[in-house]
Formats: C-alpha cells, sequence, structure tokens
C-alpha cells in the first residue's frame, strides 16, 4: 500500500544503479549535484528509514521534500522502482500527513473534501491575491465553481454514442470552469450524455503528495463508492493527473483486504482523458476548418494510459487547418508540481525557465496540455501574448461550440 | 578518515576554502550518493568529500591540493560504470566532473569537435546530427554517460561492430596531472605521428593517471537512413553462427546484437517487439547508409538467414517501435532486476568465429554450477557480456557466482580473447588482468602509472588488486 514503507522495503532494493535516472530528473537536472536523483534519493530513504544505519537530519528530509513527484523516474525505471510511490511512503513515514503547517493543512483538507479551493479558504486565498501575498504563479482564486452550476444528467445534443460520467478535479471545478464548460459542450455535441456525479472529492493525489494517507484514503474511498455504482461507458476527465490517480494509484491507497479494491479495479481501465477518449470513439461530427498553430506540453503524468503522451495531438488533427509545431522535448516537466513551486519557488523557476525557452523558440502563441497545474504555472510566466489551453477548448472553437 | 594524518573536517574546510563552499559537498547523505557506481555491490567505502568541479582551474587548485597532502582523488563522470571504476574505495575525494559540459566547437569542415569532460554524450550525439555529422560510440548508458568518462573507460557500445569504439574516435586530450599541470595531448588532426601516443594512454586510464577535462574528436558523415531488423532463431547456436556468417558474407550491420530469449521477454514488458516471443535466440540488427545500401543487406541478410534456418526476419518499418526496441535494449541491464535479486554482467570478449564456442561454454557452465546465466551483447564484435544472476542472494549463491565468472573469464581468454571489451576493468576485473596480459606487462604499466602519479592519489585500487604492504 502506498504509504507503508514497510511494503516497499524489498523495491527500495531492486534499484539497479544503472543511474539512467539522471537523464530525466528535472531537480537533478537542475541541481547537478547526484545526491538529489533517484538512484540515490531511494539509497538514502533505504538507510535512514528502512534500515535506519543513517539519522534522520533535515538534509535526509530536504532531499524527501525536494521532489516534484513527475513520476517521469518511476515511468522510465528499467527495475520498475516505483520511485514517486516511496518518496510518497517516505513522506509518510517522516510527517504522518502534518508536513505543512496547520493553515495549509486546513486549506488542503477543505479542497479534498469540496474538489478545490470553494468557501472560506476562497476567500482567504482571494484576498491574500488581491493583497499579492499569494506565491508567484499561484492560479488565479474565482468564487463560483463549475458543479455549482452543473450537477445530474446532461443529454447528447445528437443521436446518444455514449454515456460517460464526467470527474471534475478541483482545478477545473474551482479555478478554470470554462474548461469544464468546454468539456460538457464538446461531449454533447459528439452524441455523449453526460453524467456529472455529485458528492465526488478531491482525486486525492494533493494528499498523496503530503504523505497524508488518511485523507487521501477518505477521498478514495468516497469517490470509488460513487463511481463504481453508475451506469455509465466510461468515466472521463481534463486532468491527467485526477486520471492518474483515479486510474492507476487509486487501488494502491487502499490496504490489502479492503473490499473496495475489486471496485477500483473494475473502474480502473474505464477511466480515461477526454481526449483520449475522444480519439477511441472518433469525433462525429467532424469538425469544420480552423487555421491555428499551436505547440504542446505533455504533461508529466501521464503514464497510465499508452496512447495518452499524444492524444491531444491526434485529436486536434481532425480539425482541418490545425498546425501542431513540436517545441523541442515536449515531455520535460514545467516545473510546477502540483504545489510544489509554492514550497520551492527559485528551483521550480529554473526548471520553467527552460520550458518558457522550448515554448517561445516555436513562435507559437497557443500552447495546450492537459494538466491545469502545468498550465496556470506557465501562463503567469508567459504573459497575455501567449496563451495556455486544454486541447479541449480549441475543439470547442472548432466546433463552434 | 583514511587520508593520511588530516581529520574530515580539516579537509572540508581546506576545500571549501580552495574552491567556495557550494563546490564541496561532505553531508553524509552526500558521501552515500557518490559512494558507488552502477555496480551497487562494489560500493566498499565511501568519499571524505564530493567536489563538483566547473573549470580547469577547480581541477588544477584541487589536485595540487590533493597531491600535495595525498588525498586520493576518484573523477567521476555520471557514475554509470560497470566495472565499479568510480567508487572510492580509499575514501578521499570524488570528483564529479558534470558540470563541465559545455561543446566548445564542432567543425564540419574538419569533421572534429572539442568539448568539455562533462558533456553527457546523448546530448553530443544530438548536436553533432544537427549538422549532419555522426558520433558514432554508444554505450548503452548514452543517455547519462559523459564523455570524459567514456574515454577514461574506452567505452564501446553496439555500434562497435561496424564503427569501433571510443578510442578511435579520440584525437587530443586537455589532462590535469596530479601535480596541477595542464597538458594538451595529440591534436585536432586526424593524422598524428608526435612521439608517444599520450593521448591513447589517457585512453582508457580510468581516472588512474590524470583527470581528462577536455576532449577532441573525430566525427563521421551522419549515415542518411537507419534501418532495424530483427532475426528469430531456434536455437542459440543458429544465432551465434549467423553473427560472423552475416558479417563474412559482406554485409556490416551498423549494430548486430546476440539476445537470448530471457532477454526478448524483459525487453518486450518494457516496449513491445512485434516478433514471436517462443524463440531460443534472438539478432537485433541496425543497418545504416544510403537506401539502396540498406535494402542490399537486408536482402543479403534475409537470404542467408532463410538458409541457415531461422525462424523468422522481420523488418521494423515503424520508426517509433524501432526506437521503443532500442531503448528497451538500452535498459536491458535493470530490466533483469525485475526478476532478478542480482545480476552480474560480464565484458569478457572472444573473436568473432569463437562466438558459438562461448555461448555453449558460458550455458554449460551455467548449468554444471545450478546458477542462471544469461547471453546477450554485442555480438558482432565479439563483445557479448555473458551475465550471472543471482535469484537470491546468499553466501553460497555469491559463491556460485564468483566461480562462474571466473571460469566464464578463463574460458574466454582462452579462447585469444580478452577480459573487458568496453567496461574497463575497475575493480571488477582487476583480479583477472595479470593473467591476460602477464607479470611483465603489468609492471610496465605501473611504472606507468608512477611516471604519471608518483604519489599514488589517482584512483587509487583500482585496474590491478592493490599490492599489499
Amino acid at each position: 500500500m502506498i504509504g507503508e514503507l514497510d511494503d516497499y522495503k524489498d523495491l527500495v532494493v531492486k534499484c539497479s544503479h544503472c543511474a539512467l535516472c539522471e537523464a530525466i530528473c528535472p531537480v537533478y537536472l537542475e541541481d547537478m549535484l547526484e545526491t538529489h536523483v533517484a538512484r540515490a534519493r531511494v539509497d538514502i530513504i533505504d538507510q535512514t528509514l528502512c534500515k535506519k544505519t543513517m539519522p534522520v537530519t533535515p538534509r535526509v528530509k530536504d532531499i524527501i521534500n525536494r521532489c516534484l513527484l513527475c513520476t517521469s523516474c518511476t515511468r522510465e525505471c528499467g527495475a520498475a522502482v516505483p520511485v514517486h510511490e516511496i518518496i510518497i511512503a517516505a513522506r509518510h513515514a517522516l510527517y504522518g500527513g502534518k508536513r505543512q503547517n496547520w493553515l495549509k493543512r486546513y486549506i488542503l483538507k477543505n479542497m479534498i473534501e469540496n474538489r478545490g479551493i470553494v468557501g472560506l479558504p476562497a476567500y482567504l486565498l482571494w484576498t491574500a491575491q488581491q493583497l499579492h501575498l499569494t506565491p508567484a504563479g499561484f492560479p488565479s482564486i474565482i468564487l463560483s465553481t463549475f458543479t455549482s452550476k452543473y450537477r445530474g444528467t446532461y443529454p447528447a445534443s445528437s443521436e446518444k454514442r455514449q454515456k460517460v460520467a464526467y470527474f471534475v478535479g478541483c482545478a477545473t471545478n474551482s479555478m478554470d470552469p470554462e474548461t469544464g464548460e468546454s468539456v460538457m459542450r464538446v461531449l454533447a455535441h459528439n452524441g455523449i450524455e453526460v453524467v456529472v456525479p455529485d458528492k465526488l472529492m478531491c482525486c486525492g493525489i494533493p494528499a498523496l503528495a503530503e504523505g497524508d494517507m488518511k485523507s487521501a484514503q477518505n477521498a478514495v474511498r468516497n469517490n470509488i463508492a460513487i463511481l463504481a455504482d453508475l451506469d455509465v461507458d466510461a468515466v472521463v476527465t481534463d486532468c491527467t493527473s485526477c486520471g492518474m490517480m483515479l486510474r492507476a494509484e487509486t487501488g494502491k491507497v487502499l490496504p490489502a483486504d479492503d473490499p473496495l479494491l475489486k471496485k477500483a479495479a473494475e473502474l480502473a481501465p474505464k477511466i480515461f482523458e477526454v481526449t483520449d477518449y475522444l480519439n477511441k470513439i472518433g469525433l462525429s461530427p467532424a469538425p469544420t476548418t480552423m487555421q491555428e498553430s499551436y505547440t504542446y506540453h505533455m504533461p508529466c503524468h501521464r503514464g497510465w494510459t499508452p496512447t495518452l503522451d499524444t492524444a491531444p495531438i491526434e485529436v486536434l488533427s481532425c480539425i482541418p487547418g490545425m498546425e501542431y509545431h513540436a517545441m523541442s522535448e515536449p515531455g520535460k516537466c514545467c516545473g510546477a508540481g502540483g504545489a510544489f513551486f509554492t514550497e520551492y519557488e527559485d528551483l521550480s523557476g529554473k526548471i520553467r525557465k527552460r520550458k518558457l525557452d522550448d515554448i517561445l523558440s516555436t513562435g507559437v502563441k497557443t500552447v495546450i496540455s492537459q494538466c491545469p497545474g502545468c498550465r496556470s504555472y506557465l501562463a503567469s510566466a508567459l504573459g497575455r501574448k501567449t496563451r495556455v489551453i486544454h486541447p479541449v477548448t480549441l475543439l470547442r472553437k472548432a466546433y463552434g461550440l | 578518515m583514511k587520508t593520511a594524518g588530516m581529520r574530515a573536517d580539516e579537509l572540508e574546510k581546506d576545500l571549501k576554502h580552495l574552491l567556495g563552499g557550494e563546490k564541496v559537498k561532505t553531508e553524509p547523505e552526500d558521501l552515500l550518493a557518490y559512494s558507488s557506481d552502477a555496480t551497487r555491490y562494489y560500493a566498499q567505502g565511501k568519499p571524505d568529500a564530493v567536489v563538483l568541479a566547473e573549470s580547469v582551474d577547480d581541477v588544477c587548485k584541487l589536485l595540487k591540493y590533493s597531491n600535495q597532502y595525498e588525498v586520493p582523488v576518484t573523477p567521476r563522470g555520471a557514475g554509470s560504470g560497470l566495472s565499479g571504476g568510480a567508487t572510492p574505495i580509499k575514501g578521499g575525494i570524488v570528483l564529479d566532473m558534470k558540470r563541465m559540459n559545455k561543446i566548445l566547437e564542432i567543425s564540419k569542415g574538419n569533421m572534429t569537435a572539442r568539448a568539455e569532460c562533462g558533456v553527457v554524450l546523448a546530448n553530443f550525439s544530438r548536436a553533432v546530427e544537427k549538422e549532419k555529422l555522426f558520433y558514432p560510440p554508444d554505450p548503452q548508458s548514452m543517455d547519462v554517460c559523459t564523455l570524459g568518462g567514456n574515454v577514461a573507460c574506452r567505452a564501446g557500445g553496439p555500434r562497435g561492430v561496424k564503427y569501433g569504439t571510443t578510442p578511435h574516435y579520440v584525437l587530443g586530450l586537455e589532462a590535469v596531472l596530479p601535480d596541477g599541470s595542464v597538458i594538451n595531448t595529440g591534436g585536432i588532426s586526424v593524422k598524428q605521428a608526435n612521439g608517444y601516443n599520450i593521448t591513447q594512454i589517457l585512453t582508457g586510464s580510468e581516472g588512474t593517471l590524470a583527470v581528462i577535462t577536455k576532449v577532441n574528436l573525430r566525427l563521421l558523415p551522419l549515415p542518411p537512413e537507419r534501418k532495424t531488423m530483427v532475426i528469430v532463431c531456434d536455437s542459440p547456436q543458429l544465432a551465434a553462427e549467423l553473427v560472423s556468417r552475416i558479417i563474412y558474407e559482406g554485409a556490416i550491420p551498423a549494430v548486430l546484437e546476440y539476445l537470448s530469449v530471457g532477454a526478448i521477454w524483459l525487453m518486450n514488458s518494457f516496449r513491445p517487439i512485434p516478433v514471436a516471443q517462443d524463440g531460443q535466440a534472438y539478432l537485433l540488427i541496425e543497418l545504416d547508409g544510403t537506401p539502396a545500401v540498406i535494402a542490399a543487406d537486408i536482402d543479403l541478410i534475409k537470404s542467408i538467414s532463410v538458409k541457415m534456418g531461422a525462424r523468422e526476419v522481420k523488418i521494423i518499418e515503424d520508426n517509433k517501435q524501432a526506437e521503443g526496441i532500442w531503448k528497451a535494449r538500452r535498459n536491458l541491464s535493470p530490466l533483469v532486476l525485475r526478476v532478478y535479486k542480482k545480476s552480474i554482467s560480464e565484458d569478457v570478449t572472444v573473436p568473432r568465429d569463437r562466438i558459438p564456442e562461448m555461448v555453449k561454454a558460458v550455458s554449460e557452465i551455467g548449468a554444471s554450477l545450478g546458477i542462471p546465466t544469461g547471453m546477450s551483447g554485442h555480438a558482432g564484435d565479439g563483445n557479448i557480456h555473458p551475465g550471472v544472476q543471482l535469484a537470491e542472494i546468499t553466501p553460497e549463491m555469491e559463491k556460485k557466482a564468483e566461480e562462474a565468472i571466473r571460469l566464464i573469464i578463463e574460458k574466454g581468454i582462452e579462447m585469444g580473447g580478452t577480459v573487458s571489451g568496453e567496461h574497463g576493468i575497475g575493480l571488477h576485473k582487476s583480479q583477472y588482468i595479470e593473467k591476460e596480459l602477464g607479470k611483465i606487462q603489468m609492471d610496465l604499466m605501473k611504472r606507468i602509472k608512477y611516471a604519471f602519479d608518483p604519489k599514488g592519489i589517482m584512483n587509487p585500487g583500482k585496474i590491478w588488486p592493490e599490492e599489499k604492504a
């Protein structure tokens, strides 16, 4: 189970020490210090928290915190060491869910239960933002959510082809309802009936990042119980991190004897990111011509279906007139890492700088990405001339919805 | 502290004063991170300090100091070596060279390049390919390993069969001697006959003579096209015999890899390989050149394979799929750990015509000791990487593994082979090198070492076993 370091003892020593993680760890590539690459992190966790041959020093804590949980090393590891899960377990072992101060924990708890920053925390953060007290790159707080508008079942606008549930994540719900609007319209236009289930919580991934297993389990239990009982062909999300959590991590958050595990396993193959899903069923009707150039920033949490990484390019290639300009290394991390950038502002800024250079050298003014964290973090540095949007937004525009 | 007469806190203070605090790391977590290379089982000691060099000047200052106080220095690239060569077994300083990572010049006219030693090989290859040039050496750690490390270890790779290995491309070096003086060996001309070839003495010296800081490399024109093919065989012997036959008949693949059935299974679990999974051995081939040359080679290889009884010859048309297969190949060494607890990859290399015999010998040695062995490697150049695998790490299995390795290496040397084709000697093979080279040559090597490094501070304990006092 994620969070229980004991369950990872054998996997920790699986690392072959091949060093190939040096090619992909965004933190290492910035720091250029081997202590900050997966191979060493895993060894340090093994010695300090598993075998306890070395003491837990403030430096050890920093090494464990200084990880974006981008999952690049896990995705590419030949020996199949689940590095990000080991980091989460180490954070749990170190802090027991109390890595942050009480105020941040209060905001997180509220976010997980209400799917986003809503209510009192929203007012607090909104006020802080007006006074320029939030960290640079922090997404704009708005005071009306997607789920305050959408709840229940929405019919297909043409002949019904499928029925899906739309899992609306925290970011879309409380900071970017426009993307949610686009998802609703594009799905309906494609003959899909959409259920927006009530009472869902956050997917739980922000709690995992804190090693807060209690909150993660709480969210996961709530969500599986609701989603598994729906009679739908698929569950779609616009957010790659929510999708990864629902499809690939949810089962690992629960203890091995949990009765909900079976439901979670049955549900997992139905989870799709919305562009990946649209490619599977095929766009119908076909969009009309739209002249537009775009570039694509691949979210890090993309390894949970084999087609997800290039799904937006594939779906947008159905729009005649669209031109894709690949940036160099589209899969390179942008530095946001959920809330990581608020904790390691300088480091994240340096990682983002490389991404910005790659984006700007394409000369294109539209960047697409399915991760709301990446979008807002990149947008805050790109200024008004370049927009960063979800691919479904372009689809909506092409359909004239 | 293993360094004679100096305390760790004194060393730290001195180094920080000498180089600036940010370039010197001495916390226990750093020392752990720099205690081994890609052979974690050879991690036998921690350094007392890690130094992150950013300039030749840093290296000069550090070596001058280390030489004066006789502090061991272990130079390090990515720490991806497979010989234990970058492990600081005598403590002292690990000198991380990865921050010296600038490509200084790519000359299209002269078809050469100059770069700092810490440049990552894959970044270098991509940069020269943008100029339609080609740097063939391709050790499987190419995504992380550094040019300096490649030169120091005479790194090879699958393309060795057609293009040779790193030493064939090194024209000159900038290096810092243990006393802190800088030498520029060789040059940037493709022909040189200027006295002893110090360039090639440093090439393969494994950090025991000097610290390589810049490299001058020869480049080739970029082949216009590449094609991947897989041959499925029903017996290891057939695959092994095909290797020398294909080359003898005149097709020279850029890469000609022999893969055991286990290797294919593991690679397939990482990236799909669209061939029958129940063959007994496989050849993985890359051809490069003009489309006409590639087409002719494919025809030739196909007809030889069919004639000799191969089951399937598959051309991989989809480039993305081919890339995936090569990526899986590069990951083979960590992939083995999905199944086994420990895997030791040997580097013994035999003349190409002895490969069938070697394949047979390795599996017999494994069978007689009851220990799993595998053979997957660059068969085209005789460098077939026999591996010994442990399902459980017990003293008994460790002993068997050691015995199997000894027998495999002795067999290889007996066939006229060498103990290492491309990994270098390091710690891993130091006990076998004298068997291959003889005492007189070993003594000569030691005198060369003394000429460069009279105080013995450079990467002590490597290449030959430490002499007992």
